[in-house]
């Protein structure tokens, strides 16, 4: 984190931040592909699809290369575009309508019948009830509990990204989780997976 | 996926997805960058005038001559199957591999391609004046200046060879320029390997096709390889006719015409190219050309081009 930035790192990106924060396409263009992943992933792990998130991997670039002169460098370029990147997934989904139909959950068709297969249709089918589950969560609990717990995030680096307490991040991520297992009563697939992402919980 | 109840696997993006996202950052960028430019106070413009017009003179003039590709935004999708296959894009010809997806689209003004997976020849007339013409690959960005070169691309692992002429690659903010015979690697971005023939550079290691596309039903498809097929006499007279094009167009046209008339995989791509020069020249042989081409070979690489340009003849369009 932060206090953890080496000099020369530290140097390194405030160079390239320099150079990108004064219109230098090269540099622009460098950062966009070095970061480019580390966006997508944030955005995936918070949102759980790709539906809409090719707007939003460029509305962060574009909030990540306006704020570029403020960057100071107290901590890696990637953790500050990561920030970033949280609040644009934030806002995305709270100016979500709520879902007023609820969508039925269809098992993939396993098309070769292999342990494999059958394994990942399992998985994708858990993660959509997930996500289905977290739509419902209020944006703060969700971010928390999607970095903390479905990305693995210590409770320290989510306060970081949400600019949150460490102490506001562990309530709303057990409040989070406790209305996730409220959901899950009827929903055995999701109460199984809830429990598999506890069981390995940080 | 670590496991049947593991964290939920995060989907890539397909390239043509980043593509869409890149584009869409540059003009947002452009945009706000022109908007919030300051405007000087006063300007001259009596003496802007001159200078304005001979410069717009001389872009009219430069680009006229090729500019017979309309500037579009979406991307075309070429597949080859089981079989390679080839086509034509503006003023660039590419022959790609069994197995191969390219993205083929402008940016801006400038041509481009994106190599999805698989492995290709592109062989691109000299740009002088042209605007570039720019393929990538994963995190690499070749951008030519009148060669023939080859990409292969295995996932994140790229290959680039040069068969005649010169290519800078930037990778990941690094940059290399490579001449004839020589080639490079993501996996040692920062070497140029030299090789006397082609068939020494080895491809990636462990060729798979990547998430996006469906895997095939029994056998994978062969890797991609840097080792060209054997040594065709007409694709070497094809590719000296498109560097003769911009100095001795009637000596590009004659090749192209005497090259048609084959019955090898050579005589549309020959037939197309004599069409689009005639296009480009407003040579009076060009409808007849272009017809000729659709009447031998109606299902064509090159038939919707064809069509078009014939459209736009008829039309008047330039």
């Amino acid at each position: 984190m932060g206090t953890n930035v080496s000099s020369a790192a530290r140097d390194e990106d405030l160079a390239i931040a320099r150079r990108a924060a004064g219109g230098d396409r090269v540099a622009q263009r460098a950062l966009f592909v070095a970061l480019r992943r580390a966006v997508h992933h944030t955005l995936y792990r918070i949102l759980g699809s790709n539906r809409d998130i090719e707007d939003l991997v460029q509305d962060a670039f574009i909030e990540i290369f306006r704020a570029l002169p403020t960057f100071r460098g107290d901590s890696t370029l990637s953790r500050w575009c990561q920030t970033i990147t949280t609040r644009i997934a934030y806002l995305a989904i709270s100016r979500r309508r709520p879902a007023t139909i609820e969508l039925t959950l269809v098992e993939d068709v396993v098309a070769d019948g292999s342990p494999d297969a059958h394994r990942v249709a399992l998985a994708r089918d858990a993660a959509r009830r997930l996500y289905a589950a977290l739509d419902h969560l209020d944006p703060h609990k969700r971010v928390a509990f999607a970095l903390a717990v479905i990305d693995g995030l210590s409770l320290r680096e989510v306060a970081e990204l949400t600019g949150s307490s460490t102490f506001a991040v562990k309530t709303r991520v057990w409040r989070g989780r406790r209305e996730l297992y409220k959901r899950a009563q009827n929903d055995p697939v999701l109460r199984e997976y809830l429990g598999a992402l506890d069981g390995g919980d940080r | 996926m670590t496991g049947p109840l593991g964290p939920p696997t995060v989907e890539p993006l397909p390239d043509a997805a980043w593509n869409r996202v890149e584009r869409g950052l540059w003009n947002h960028m452009d945009r706000e960058s022109a908007v919030s430019r300051p405007q000087p106070r006063r300007p001259r413009l009596w003496l802007a005038v001159p200078v304005l017009a001979a410069a717009a003179l001389a872009l009219w003039l430069g680009f006229r001559s090729h500019d017979t590709q309309p500037i579009d935004d979406e991307p075309t999708r070429i597949v080859a199957g089981a079989t390679p296959s080839s086509a034509s894009f503006g003023d660039a010809h590419v022959e790609l591999d069994a197995n191969t997806a390219l993205d083929m689209f402008h940016q801006g003004r400038s041509p481009s391609a994106m190599v999805e997976y698989g492995a290709a020849w592109f062989s691109v007339a000299p740009r002088g004046v042209r605007p570039p013409f720019e393929v990538r690959a994963g995190d690499a960005i070749v951008r030519v200046i009148g060669t023939r070169f080859r990409v292969a691309r295995d996932a994140e692992h790229v290959d680039v060879l040069v068969d005649h002429g010169i290519v800078e690659v930037r990778f990941r903010g690094a940059l290399v320029t490579l001449t004839a015979n020589q080639s490079w690697s993501s996996a040692k971005p920062t070497e140029i390997a030299t090789s006397e023939t082609h068939a020494s550079i080895d491809p990636a290691p462990a060729m798979k096709q990547p998430d996006v596309v469906a895997p095939p039903a029994s056998t994978p498809p062969p890797p991609p390889t840097l080792t060209p097929n054997r040594v065709d006499i007409e694709r070497a007279r094809y590719e000296t006719l498109q560097r003769l094009e911009a100095k001795r167009p009637d000596a590009a046209m004659t090749g192209y015409l005497e090259l048609s008339k084959g019955s090898s995989k050579w005589a549309p791509i020959a037939l197309f190219a004599a069409a689009r020069l005639a296009v480009d020249r407003h040579d009076r042989r060009a409808k007849s050309l272009l017809t000729i081409y659709l009447n031998r070979f109606q299902q064509g690489a090159n038939a919707d081009d064809a069509r078009q340009l014939l459209r736009r003849l008829d039309e008047g369009t330039p």
